[in-house]
């Protein structure tokens, strides 16, 4: 099993404030890991982080992703490179239709792996065969992005856009909040689906239900900006139980 | 400036691209005006070969004389370089029972100056008047500069009247999102901007749908 991603001792602060206070985790090839944490424990500053998020300032630490410093790259080439955040609050960008953005995106990659852009014809059949996957409606070509979408539509919308890039690492962050369990489920059943033995998830959340359907192969409890606890998936049965109180 | 009269129930509508805009309208009774003033580089590829918007001045004067009028203005400037455009609206409901919309929207690159002058006046004998004007101007640059000056006067009581100005920049949550899907900051500011140019181009009439599929072809090219 090869090593996808490694954080070494990882700090990092948002308007001065220090948050992340030395994170370590490697992640390899294959693996679902979760993260837990009581609020304000850093869980949403490491997404943002790993992603080149400009509100957050990295201050010490390394980040590897298949080698290569993740750190150093521009936000839209570590999504190129394979890095996929799906966001705990979706943005509306209203005027800019879902079609639009999405095989602008999927052409970028494509751009970026040295590879010729999708035809109309090939592109509208892969939007059409994700969107069947997350049963999204039809209608979703021409809305905006996320403009006016329920929040169980903008959580699938995500997971529907993770389908359509193939990231080598997706982040999950708080992908189960808002949902109702018809919604989860199906968001739950495409990540698993998306699942492969090249590609790994990090997936955060502050409740285990999201773990009866995305099984993680480790849970980490982050509390301080520091990872405090690793275990496996009873870890998380355990947090549900006791609270953080007697872990954090 | 030449005045044109619109005679009871006749219908003026033309879209004009990068052509001096100089107008006098009277409306009579029942008359319709929807006009679009719409400044944007030539050849958009390479905005700073085109030359033609330095101090380019838009006039649009409209008076309704006669009850139900209908008055649509819509203006676009999407500026580079050291262009300056200014755009001025004069919209007089002298009697009452007409409506009028208004939306004028810069964009503004580099040193570009845009400047809005909105005059919308309702009489006192021009009652059930209703009358919209929106201003809404991004700024891509910070040397470039926006000044926008409406000026209401109402002397009616029974009217709806709404006006609304604003200047601000993309939304960076929104170009954070883009970029997270892999798309490159300059393409990603490109999409955003022509987003909020879209609906005034939109806004042209199907019958016109020739030079507003031009229009959106060409705010479209660079994405």
């Amino acid at each position: 099993m090869s090593k996808l991603l490694e954080i070494k001792n990882l700090h990092a602060s948002i308007a001065g404030k220090e948050i992340l206070k030395g994170v370590d985790l490697v992640i390899n090839e294959g693996e679902v890991h979760a993260i837990m944490g009581p609020n304000g424990a850093g869980k949403s500053t490491l997404s943002a982080v790993l992603t080149g998020n400009p509100a957050y300032e990295v201050t010490e630490g390394t980040v590897l992703l298949h080698g290569k410093d993740l750190l150093a790259m521009e936000p839209e080439v570590r999504a190129r490179e394979g890095v996929f955040l799906s966001f705990q609050y979706p943005v509306e960008i209203p005027g800019v239709s879902m079609v639009n953005f999405m095989r602008t995106a999927v052409n970028e990659k494509r751009a970026y792996e040295g590879k010729e852009p999708l035809s109309a014809k090939e592109f509208l059949a892969l939007m059409r065969e994700k969107k069947k996957m997350l049963e999204l409606a039809d209608k979703l070509n021409n809305r905006s992005v996320n403009e006016g979408f329920s929040g169980g539509e903008k959580k699938k919308n995500e997971i529907f856009q993770m389908a359509m890039l193939q990231p080598c690492l997706a982040i999950l962050d708080e992908t189960d909040s808002g949902l109702d369990i018809d919604a989860l489920r199906i968001v739950a059943e495409g990540v698993n689906k998306l699942k492969t033995p090249e590609n790994a998830s990090i997936v955060i959340t502050h409740y285990q239900r999201l773990l009866d359907y995305i099984v993680p192969d480790f849970v980490h409890v982050l509390a301080d900006g520091k990872i405090v606890k690793t275990g496996d998936k009873n870890l998380a049965l355990e947090l549900e139980e006791h609270g953080y109180d007697g872990i954090a | 400036m030449a005045t044109m009269v619109l005679h009871k129930g006749e219908r003026f509508e033309r879209v004009y691209v990068n052509e001096p805009v100089d107008l006098h309208i009277v409306q009579e009774a029942g008359s319709q005006v929807k006009i679009h003033v719409v400044n944007v580089p030539k050849d958009i590829k390479d905005p700073k070969d085109f030359k033609d918007l330095k101090d380019v001045r838009n006039t649009i004067v409209v008076e309704q004389t006669g009850e139900g009028c209908e008055t649509e203005i819509y203006a676009l400037a999407y500026l580079h370089g050291d262009d300056a455009v200014t755009t001025e609206t004069h919209v007089t409901h002298a009697v009452g029972g007409g409506t009028s919309n208004q939306l004028i929207k810069f964009v503004l690159n580099d040193t570009s100056r845009g400047h809005f002058i909105g005059d919308l006046k309702i009489a006192q004998d021009a009652q059930k008047t209703e009358a919209h004007q929106t201003n809404r101007n991004l700024l891509l640059s910070e040397d470039a500069q926006m000044r926008t000056q409406p000026q209401l006067e109402i002397y009616a009581d029974d009217v709806k009247a709404t006006h609304g100005a604003s200047t601000g920049q993309l939304d960076e949550s929104a170009l954070f999102y883009m970029q997270q899907r892999g798309i490159g900051k300059q393409k990603a500011r490109q999409l955003l901007v022509n987003a909020f140019m879209k609906d005034v181009i939109e806004a042209i009439s199907p019958q016109n749908s020739a030079i507003r599929e031009q229009l959106i072809a060409h705010i479209d090219s660079e994405s």
